[in-house]
């Protein structure tokens, strides 16, 4: 079952083209990387697809429903969490308020003004248990601010699965982690995958990660997109290695 | 000691450590190529020169002189020129304004570059003189920061992914401009993903993968070590 | 119209334009480099008149009058470049609102040094005799002085256009203001270049001044009336472009005049109508672009110097309701002068405290909390002087107009961030303020309301509670004051809370939980000025009497500064520092004549030394010292509470 379909989308700016014609199919509980060299559109396309950007032509559709041009706020009610390539916090609030204020959202209460926040001990409850999801149940009590960069990440990751996201997008989910710490990353989204069916769709430069965790990968190069695949047909796929290593340089 | 060494660098952003003990040493007169994917921590390497990434630990030598910990303006008085990715060339600035602003009279310097020379080897620019930064084309504007580096005369030129985003033609004048630029006795310090590219202008090359250097050695050998190729820098 | 009559106005409008350009084109190439909204601009205006006076009165005498004239100008510069590298360099990494406040510390501190250096009274500038006269132009008498002014400042901005295109200096300055991470690689020195910038547009202020001081009088605080006109001018025209800044001028020099005929009563009101009007319709201003996010690295520098801690400790509740026993206790020990005391900071901890809910809770900086207080504490006035209300319904309507006002500034202002929002609340307030100021026939005008009438109180039909003596009064403001920080504080201690803090930290990612950002800042807009109009009307009935005064855009700074000192990151940090704030004020007003330069002096030395404020370092030390000793109970969520 398809989850995520995106259409012939287009984007410019000023006279760049963004995004040519991007086609992306996804099918739910799939792991997907988006890859290509730096300016590809990675970053625009996930723009488009959560709202902060609306694209000029072309159409977004997450399970059933057109979301196009919807505001960042209205397309994750429907279901796509995002996590973000700086790591994106909530810097000066406890790991635990972190994760409460996402589920004050999900759960409609953010409105409440006159009764306690910690009066909602089932949103607590709810708090600790994805914290443990996430191996930060023990720092839930620390500024966020304190945590290491991998300890970052996986709060953002846990903020964005309070939100109980039927797809996740993930922008670089290992940038600036030591190996263990992007190990054990790894692990844990395909961990959340299994368990929960969460569809993935991610960018990563780390390719060993890549290659090792997608079920299909697409390729994007200058805005368009040149190979969608599984692993194995983008690593035999001549223009992906001409795209990442460049074209023999021609004598004029 | 050789013309500028890295030293066991190590660069953070905030909490996130970038750089792993990168060592490089380049060598007076050499074009040096910096290879890695997206994200590998090329550009946190020259932004560890030039002083605005200052590196945490390790050190920064440059004709023997330690400047890292200096600020980026002393580093460029020093003669290292940096010339940024995404070609920031200055956008309310004409092409002429954005050579001057560079224009530096501290440095005794045998031949300095001036308006001309830098006309004679990047006759476009003349053409555009009166333009202003944000009006040219990507090539245009890539051409103008290299040469908007070179005003301040530098003795090392750190290039950031000078070919990323240009059309084939463009990046093989840009090539040109490198070897020109060589001629002229300016050592080059290249960061690129772009292989092809860097065995046309570079002699030796660095592999630089998650942050820490994994491969160095003459361009030649890396052309034909499919290793290291499929490994660093192909998918 | 006759064509006399058209030069005159017309050259009066140019020389305002005059004025206004002197002084914002430098508060304007200041903002453009340094990103920094420099409050002291007027004070270096003043600085400017001031020097003009000494030097003609005692070194050149009116003979020397241009000589003057260049040398004004350049003592200022010479204390600018102080101030910059002495204080300014300091807080480059900070966040705007310090760096806001150091400005306004400095406008205080001059502002008195002034006073104690040339005297309180207003001073004006003797002409040379050449420039005295008047001509007679298309038939209009035109004063030789006015020509002088329309024909220097045009020649200003000519030498100013071929500085920044012409120099090397001047196109460094453009570069640097467009990207200045990029100049610095290129070995411009950054630290140089910033006193450089700062000390010219001290510059043209201080000519601004010299030149306007013989035309108008000098007077310590005249600046503070300057800079507001400059900021419409500035933000009107775009933060940082100096064609702004020149159209700006000529914009509000015109419609000044223009208002002055058309509309005498509301002059004043049409230049912050303008502002509104056109930040509506672009808010960045006019030549303005979005401001750039400053760096990641500078970000995080920020960040880290003033990490807040969420380690919560929890005081026992004896320790927490013993003041509030202390404080029903007061009256009966105490006569009418520390009751009068106390409720004044009552009503200032409530309006700072709700203030803090848009500063502190949802990283808002309003500039205009002073209108909601006005808008409540004429509502209590205008009902129950004239409508006959009584004290309970009209204090009940306080809260309800003011919150009614706030919807209406908020749904304008909460599209805006930073600055630009700081700076549309201030121009809304000073609308409030112009228009209570001459609306004779309804607000009173400059005399405001005398004799507010407290009426008995009666609830359910039980005899009436006379709250008019002192003590019932100070008992009736610590009930309504204590009742509303506890709801505010509820308020903040909420999920609504939790997700205000959330939009503070990141905004962008709150919208990523699926909140609208917007309109939980236009919620809490409205809810703070719902609180502050709730003072303003306790203000009215406390003081029987209410001026315009109180809407001032000075009164607005007030909650401000007391945020600042007490702590912005804690619930009581603002309360305590409407403690310090009344106190200091009330003592040292009858005890020394500076009062402005000792708030300037701890403004500045809290910015500078505790950024976290009084509670806020009192916080860190207990969490130190208590931290050691194993008193701090980890805060836990427990998980059997069902």
């Amino acid at each position: 079952m398809v989850i995520l379909e995106v259409r012939k989308v287009v984007k410019s700016f000023g006279g760049l083209r963004a995004l040519q014609d991007v086609d992306l199919s996804v099918a739910k509980g799939e792991i997907r990387a988006v890859i290509g060299p730096n300016g590809a559109g990675k970053s625009t396309l996930f723009n488009v697809m959560t709202g902060l950007l609306a694209p000029d032509t072309g159409n977004v559709v997450f399970d059933g429903e057109p979301i196009t041009g919807l505001p960042p706020h209205r397309i994750i009610r429907k279901g796509i969490g995002r996590s973000f390539q700086i790591t994106n916090i909530f810097p000066r609030m406890s790991v635990f308020e972190n994760v409460q204020a996402a589920l004050f959202s999900h759960h409609g209460t953010s409105r409440n003004p006159l009764s306690l926040a910690r009066g909602f001990t089932r949103i607590g409850e709810e708090v600790l248990g994805i914290l443990e999801q996430v191996g930060l149940a023990e720092k839930y009590d620390l500024s966020a601010s304190v945590l290491s960069h991998g300890d970052q990440k996986r709060l953002e990751i846990a903020i964005s699965l309070a939100s109980r996201p039927k797809l996740l997008m993930l922008d670089e989910p290992t940038a600036g982690m030591s190996r263990f710490e992007s190990r054990e990353t790894v692990a844990l989204l395909q961990k959340i995958s299994r368990e929960q069916g969460l569809t993935l769709i991610f960018t990563e430069h780390d390719m060993d990660i890549v290659f090792a965790i997608s079920e299909k990968i697409m390729v994007l190069q200058q805005g368009a997109v040149i190979a969608d695949g599984t692993p194995a047909e983008i690593k035999a796929n001549p223009e992906v290695r001409k795209a990442y290593l460049g074209e023999e340089v021609t004598e004029k | 000691m050789a013309f500028l060494d890295l030293n066991s660098v190590n660069t953070y952003y905030g909490r996130s450590h970038i750089l792993f003990d990168v060592s490089l040493s380049i060598e007076k007169g050499e074009v040096v190529s910096l290879l890695g994917r997206n994200g590998a921590g090329k550009s946190t390497t020259f932004r560890s020169i030039i002083g605005l990434n200052p590196p945490q630990s390790g050190e920064v030598v440059f004709k023997g002189e330690r400047i890292s910990g200096m600020r980026a303006f002393r580093i460029c008085r020093k003669g290292i020129g940096f010339v940024p990715e995404d070609r920031r060339c200055f956008p309310d600035l004409t092409v002429l304004e954005n050579l001057e602003v560079a224009i530096r009279r501290e440095k005794e310097v045998a031949s300095p570059w001036t308006v001309e020379r830098i006309y004679a080897l990047f006759p476009r620019l003349q053409e555009r003189e009166k333009n202003l930064g944000s009006q040219l084309s990507g090539g245009e504007q890539q051409m103008l920061t290299i040469a908007r580096t070179l005003m301040t005369n530098p003795e090392v030129l750190l290039l950031d992914e000078p070919s990323e985003g240009l059309a084939p033609l463009v990046v093989a004048l840009l090539a040109e401009m490198i070897l020109k630029i060589r001629k002229e006795g300016v050592t080059v310090l290249l960061a690129e993903q772009n292989l092809h590219f860097c065995a046309k202008v570079s002699d030796r090359g660095y592999v630089i993968d998650k942050g820490s250097v994994k491969y160095e050695g003459p361009m030649s050998d890396l052309l034909i070590n499919e290793e290291v190729k499929e490994k660093y820098l192909a998918v | 119209m006759d064509l006399s009559f058209l030069t005159v106005q017309v050259l009066s409008a140019l020389r305002q334009a005059a004025f206004l350009f002197l002084i914002s084109s430098g508060l304007t190439l200041i903002f453009g480099v340094l990103n920094i909204l420099n409050f002291a601009h007027g004070a270096l205006y003043m600085l400017g008149a001031y020097f003009m006076y000494w030097i003609t009165l005692y070194i050149v005498g009116t003979g020397g009058f241009l000589l003057a004239l260049v040398l004004a100008p350049l003592g200022v510069a010479l204390i600018a470049a102080v101030i910059e590298t002495g204080l300014l360099r300091r807080i480059y990494m900070q966040e705007e609102i310090y760096q806001l406040l150091l400005t306004y510390a400095l406008v205080l501190i001059i502002d008195d040094l002034a006073k104690i250096v040339f005297g309180p009274e207003f001073k004006s500038i003797p002409k040379p005799d050449v420039l005295s006269g008047s001509v007679t132009l298309f038939g209009g008498t035109v004063p030789v002085y006015t020509l002088l002014v329309v024909i220097l400042a045009p020649a200003v901005a000519l030498l100013l256009w071929y500085l920044l295109h012409r120099t090397k200096t001047g196109k460094v300055v453009r570069a640097t203001s467009s990207d200045r991470e990029m100049a610095d690689a290129l070995g411009i020195n950054m630290s140089a270049l910033f006193t450089l910038v700062f000390a010219f547009g001290a510059i043209l202020a201080g000519l601004g001044g010299a030149l306007a001081g013989p035309a108008r009088t000098v007077f310590p605080g005249v600046g503070t009336e300057v800079i507001i006109e400059s900021f419409v001018v500035v933000v009107i025209g775009g933060l940082g472009n100096l064609w702004g800044a020149l159209i700006g001028s000529i914009l509000i020099g015109s419609l000044e005049t223009v208002g002055i005929i058309v509309f005498p009563e509301f002059e004043m009101s049409l230049i912050y109508l303008l502002m509104v009007a056109v930040l509506v319709v672009r808010p960045w201003g006019l030549f303005g672009r979005p401001l750039k996010v400053k760096a990641l690295s500078e970000k995080n520098l920020a960040m880290e110097a003033q990490e807040i801690s969420p380690v919560h400790f929890s005081v026992h509740p004896a320790v927490r309701w013993a003041p509030l026993l202390l404080l029903l206790l007061v009256p009966l020990v105490t006569g009418r002068f520390y009751q009068y005391l106390l409720s004044q900071i009552f009503i200032a901890s409530l309006m700072a405290v709700a203030f803090n809910l848009l500063l502190g809770t949802t990283g808002l900086l309003s500039f205009g909390q002073a209108a909601f207080f006005g808008v409540g504490a004429y509502t209590v006035g205008l009902l129950a002087t004239k409508a006959g209300f009584g004290t309970l319904p009209a204090l009940f309507l306080s809260p309800v107009t003011a919150a009614a006002a706030a919807a209406v500034i908020g749904f304008f202002c909460v599209r805006l961030s930073g600055v630009h929002f700081a700076m549309l609340t201030l121009a809304f307030g000073q609308l409030i303020f112009t228009v209570a100021y001459k609306w004779y026939g309804f607000t009173g005008g400059d005399n405001g309301i005398q004799g507010i009438p407290v009426k008995p109180i009666s609830i359910g039909g039980l005899a009436g509670i006379d709250i008019g003596s002192n003590q019932a009064m100070y008992y009736f403001v610590l009930l309504v004051v204590g009742l509303s920080v506890g709801l505010i504080r509820r308020i903040r201690s909420s999920p609504f809370g939790a997700t205000l803090k959330a939009i503070r930290e990141n905004g962008q990612r709150a919208s990523y939980l699926g909140v609208n950002v917007k309109l939980y800042q236009w919620t809490v807009f409205v809810i703070a000025g719902a609180f502050t109009g709730l003072a303003g009307g306790l203000y009215a009935l406390m003081e029987k009497a209410i001026s315009p005064e109180i809407i001032h855009w000075t009164k607005s700074a007030e909650p401000v500064f007391m945020t600042i000192i007490g702590g912005i990151y804690t619930f009581v940090g603002p309360a305590v520092g409407a403690v310090v704030y009344i106190v200091l004020n009330s003592y040292l007003v009858a005890w020394t004549e500076k009062w402005a330069l000792v708030l300037g002096l701890v403004l500045l030395t809290l910015v500078l030394l505790l950024p976290g404020g009084v509670v806020g370092f009192v916080n860190e030390k207990a969490r130190q010292i208590l931290g050691k000793s194993g008193c701090i109970r980890r805060w836990s969520f427990s998980k059997s509470a069902k």
